[in-house]
């Protein structure tokens, strides 16, 4: 059996190598700064399928003294065909030298038969400086790709390509930050590129990869549809003797539910977040998040998110919202009449939850106070009455589902979740609005889904991604 | 394990209940390990073997599954059902069979009973099949947790199969009362019936309801004579004449009739019953998105991407608290691995400045001559300074170390090193961020030895405005 190949990225200090590799070993938690000598060791990001090697990325610390390690390899070289050797020698003999710490690290996985990933900024110009470095990769004699990377605004990638041309068997320009999966893909094939024997791994690799993501998408899909019908069939239910009666009005008994169930609902979508994001293997979103003032005007029940991610009442009416969306508003009316009708129903609620949730548009989730049975009274808040709560979940689901999705696991950025200026949901078919609208009615009466059904909500909700993609990307 | 396949569903759904929450990357490496070793020891994996394995990896003295769980709810349902058609099946005889010995007992009552009976358990059974369940409220009493979908799939057969045993043994209880009163009371049948009704016409139908038995035992077929002679009218004074013990004779007429039509429509249907529900049990099992869902996690292999090495509590100290110097009046300039190429700022391009290159291009020993040229210009001079210029975007690497260090050891004692590093357009200030990794740079270095400061440009100083964070 051949050894997996490893492929070693080196590069001067402070160039986005641990970058790369955090994008094409999909791990956030490599160590990142923009600091000179943040990767102080060498270390090995294998991708294994069943446990089997396929390649192994290094990371590895920046060159700090290549002129004086030139200096040393031509000094101990008498002709080109025993530079390799000499660079062994080289490591061999410095093997614990503080001085050469660095390119020791970097040097070691080469000699060990790993090909070569030279990293540069292509957003600096092009300096001289690197000519040291890239001569003693090219004096390892092992297959080498360059990759131009971009860690800010300018572009000197034209400069920088014809300088790494004279070093470098392939010159690549790959954003680690930004550039999209697709990318990630082809690059790994350039690798694979570099020695026969190493494409069938590459090719393998990526293939799983590729299938990977799109199970991921399939699994996304999945998870918003279980949030989605949690929330929209939750409800809050609160039992209290006769003592608690005594004690509570119904105002606050009301206002305490409600409460309760925004919370709840709250915290079910973060949820949801956070297993998406754990999904794509995105660990550390989480404590960046905290830091985001989404609890303003980008909370779950704030009017501004209602206004950016609920339907149009012409949507509802295609979706198989009964007679349209008005006829369905007015039987909603009339059921929580009458479940209010049944306790006390509380004066000035509905003008003080209406404005809080949604406005004047979308209308309560019931709230029933049962009158007093053997002692006990029983009150309850929810599920929601109105559909478009559930299209403001799935809104804000997809539009995260589609950041975390789009987003490289070198990106350190907060995670800005800006909300949509049109609603893409209008791009979906008219099945798929019809599951989702089923759905979300089966939920609110507080009928579980069939195995088919909950099925059919996943697809829906994968369509529904797609012309997000769609949507996103015309938009761009 | 039982190989019952309602309990490995049932376990199957629970398992799978209870895996909803575990993250996929779990569940996968997890499902495809199972799969791999039963692979290496020729196995074909599937629910059962999955379970069991589960099972065994938790070890024993597990919880009750519930699959058994649910068993035993619906044995104590069906043995409900069974006692109550018991008890139920001895009254309803002993009232069908209600004699004072006065009246007859009527055959069309019977008829019309296990009829009725007929209808009720074809009802049963249409029902299971729709999926209508008028008992649910009875089974939520019993199921305190929520039933899955799976679980409501099932519902209405496990139901109907109850029913039926219920049914059967209502039947059989019925027969045996039926039997008992035979040998212990002498019963007299009769038929009546309000209707305009010939004794022929009766005959027929009796005859109709007797096909399925009258090759087997033909005296259970009544005769015209005996539907003729055994009319009777409720209004009619005593009997007609005939021998009393003709009576009696509808007897085996009545037995077959019960066993023929009630016993074995409902034992048929039980049976029934119960291959539609093996039949929808591996149904729902193989359409299970549990199912699903395993069969890709043990078909697909893991891929681990190399995820697991995590480092980013470990970051360098980036606080500093060197702050940017003055630009000292020196006309020595080292320019520093290309720095200052291809301008150097205006305010630094004085005629009388003497420029030296090292680092970059230049080699170890020209740096060298740099060094020596520089120490006999500085030497004499009351405050030795030279200003070293470097790319502000090109970090400090070692290199600039040793040159710096070198040039310590060579140079006059008392020189200062001002780093200036500039931005790629050198009439700009560089960046803040790109200045932190120099500042922290001369804290490296001897004390007092080297200092930071910032190009002489037109823009104030950030670091005076106090926009610096250390």
């Amino acid at each position: 059996m051949t050894t997996a190949p490893v492929f070693a990225v080196v590069g001067h200090p402070n160039k986005g190598k641990s970058s790369i590799v955090a994008t094409l070993s999909q791990n956030d938690a490599i160590a990142i700064a923009l600091e000179p000598g943040t990767t102080r060791a060498r270390q090995d990001y294998p991708l294994t399928v069943d446990g089997q090697k396929l390649y192994t990325l290094v990371d590895t610390p920046g060159f700090q003294r290549p002129r004086r390690v030139l200096q040393w390899l031509e000094a101990h070289s008498i002709s080109a065909s025993d530079h390799p050797e000499t660079v062994r020698a080289f490591v061999f003999q410095h093997r614990g030298d503080d001085r050469f710490v660095d390119e020791c690290e970097l040097l070691a996985p080469i000699m060990e038969g790993a090909g070569i990933i030279y990293v540069v900024d292509g957003s600096v110009p092009y300096s001289a400086e690197h000519e040291a470095e890239m001569t003693i990769l090219r004096w390892t004699g092992r297959p080498s790709l360059a990759l131009i990377n971009s860690i800010g605004e300018d572009d000197h990638s034209d400069t920088w390509q014809s300088a790494l041309g004279q070093f470098f068997q392939v010159v690549r320009k790959f954003d680690a930050v930004r550039a999209p999966f697709e990318q990630h893909l082809s690059l790994l094939r350039a690798f694979g590129q570099l020695e026969p024997d190493w494409e069938k791994p590459l090719e393998r690799a990526t293939r799983y990869l590729s299938e990977q993501r799109h199970q991921r998408r399939h699994q996304s899909a999945s998870l918003i549809a279980r949030a989605l019908e949690d929330l929209m069939s939750y409800q809050e239910k609160r039992t209290l003797t006769l003592n608690q009666v005594a004690e509570t009005s119904d105002a606050s008994l009301a206002e305490t539910l409600r409460d309760r169930w925004y919370r709840h609902q709250r915290k079910r979508e973060q949820t949801l977040r956070i297993d998406i994001e754990h999904l794509y293997q995105h660990q550390r979103i989480r404590r960046q998040e905290a830091e985001l003032q989404w609890h303003s005007q980008h909370d779950l029940f704030s009017e501004d998110t209602r206004k950016h991610w609920a339907v149009s009442k012409r949507y509802l009416a295609t979706a198989g919202f009964g007679a349209g969306a008005v006829g369905g508003a007015g039987i909603d009316a009339m059921t929580l009449g009458s479940s209010l009708g049944t306790g006390a129903l509380v004066g000035g609620l509905i003008g003080a939850a209406g404005s809080y949730f949604y406005g004047d548009r979308l209308l309560l989730p019931a709230l029933n106070i049962g009158p007093l049975k053997d002692g006990l009274k029983t009150a309850s808040f929810g599920p929601v009455q109105d559909s478009q709560f559930g299209y403001v979940v799935l809104g804000r689901a997809v539009d995260h589902w589609w950041h975390i999705s789009h987003r490289n696991h070198a990106g350190r950025d907060l995670l800005e979740l800006e909300p949509a200026d049109h609603h893409w949901l209008e791009q979906l078919d008219k099945t798929s609005r019809r599951e989702i609208q089923r759905a979300f009615d089966r939920c609110r009466k507080q009928r579980p889904l069939t195995h088919q059904q909950r099925e059919n909500l996943t697809t829906a909700i994968e369509q529904a991604m797609s012309a997000y993609d769609d949507w996103r990307l015309n938009r761009a | 394990m039982s190989q019952n396949p309602l309990r490995l569903l049932l376990d199957f759904d629970d398992r799978i209940q209870r895996d909803r929450d575990q993250p996929s990357a779990f569940l996968h490496r997890r499902d495809r390990r199972f799969a791999l070793d039963c692979e290496q020891q020729g196995i074909t994996p599937d629910a059962s073997h999955w379970l069991a394995h589960m099972d065994r990896l938790s070890g024993p003295g597990g919880t009750v599954t519930a699959g058994s769980r649910e068993l035993r709810l619906w044995c104590r349902v069906n043995g409900g059902f069974v006692a109550a058609g018991c008890l139920i099946g001895i009254l309803t005889m002993l009232g069908l069979l209600f004699y004072d010995g006065g009246q007859r007992i009527n055959i069309t009552v019977i008829l019309a009973f296990v009829l009725f009976q007929l209808l009720l358990a074809l009802a049963t059974t249409v029902q299971a099949l729709v999926g209508w369940q008028p008992w649910r409220w009875l089974l939520k009493r019993l199921h305190r947790d929520h039933a899955s979908p799976t679980r409501a799939r099932l519902q209405p057969l496990l139901m109907a199969r109850a029913a039926h045993a219920g049914g059967v043994a209502f039947g059989l209880a019925g027969l045996a009362t039926l039997l008992v009163m035979v040998v212990v009371q002498d019963l007299a049948f009769g038929w009546s019936t309000t209707l305009d009704t010939a004794a022929s016409g009766y005959h027929s139908l009796v005859i109709t309801l007797a096909t399925p038995w009258s090759w087997l035992w033909p005296v259970a077929v009544p005769s015209l004579e005996l539907v003729e002679a055994t009319r009777f009218f409720r209004a009619a004074s005593g009997t007609t004449g005939i021998d009393p013990s003709r009576w009696g004779q509808w007897w085996p007429f009545v037995v077959m009739l019960w066993l023929t039509w009630t016993v074995i429509p409902r034992v048929l249907l039980l049976i029934l019953s119960q291959g539609l529900l093996r039949h929808r049990t591996a149904h729902l099992l193989a359409r299970h998105p549990g199912m699903q869902a395993l069969l890709y996690r043990m078909e697909t292999a893991t891929l681990d991407t190399g995820s697991s090495h995590n480092d980013a509590a470990d970051l360098p100290d980036t606080r500093t608290r060197a702050r940017p110097d003055l630009l000292p009046d020196t006309p020595i300039l080292i320019c520093w691995a290309g720095a200052g190429e291809p301008e150097l700022p205006q305010r630094l391009q004085a005629p009388d400045n003497r420029n030296f290159r090292a680092g970059g291009r230049a080699t170890l020993a020209q740096d060298d001559e740099v060094l020596a040229q520089v120490g006999n210009q500085l030497t004499g001079q009351k405050k030795p300074a030279v200003i070293v210029v470097t790319r502000s975007w090109e970090p400090p690497t070692g290199e600039l170390h040793d040159f710096l260090e070198t040039a310590r050891e060579r140079w006059p004692s008392g020189t200062r090193v001002t780093l200036l590093p500039l931005a790629s357009d050198p009439n700009r200030a560089p960046e803040t961020h790109l200045v932190q990794p120099w500042l922290r740079f001369t804290e490296r270095l001897a004390p007092g030895f080297a200092s930071v400061a910032l190009p002489p440009t037109d823009e104030p100083d950030p670091y005076l405005a106090g926009s610096v964070q250390p």
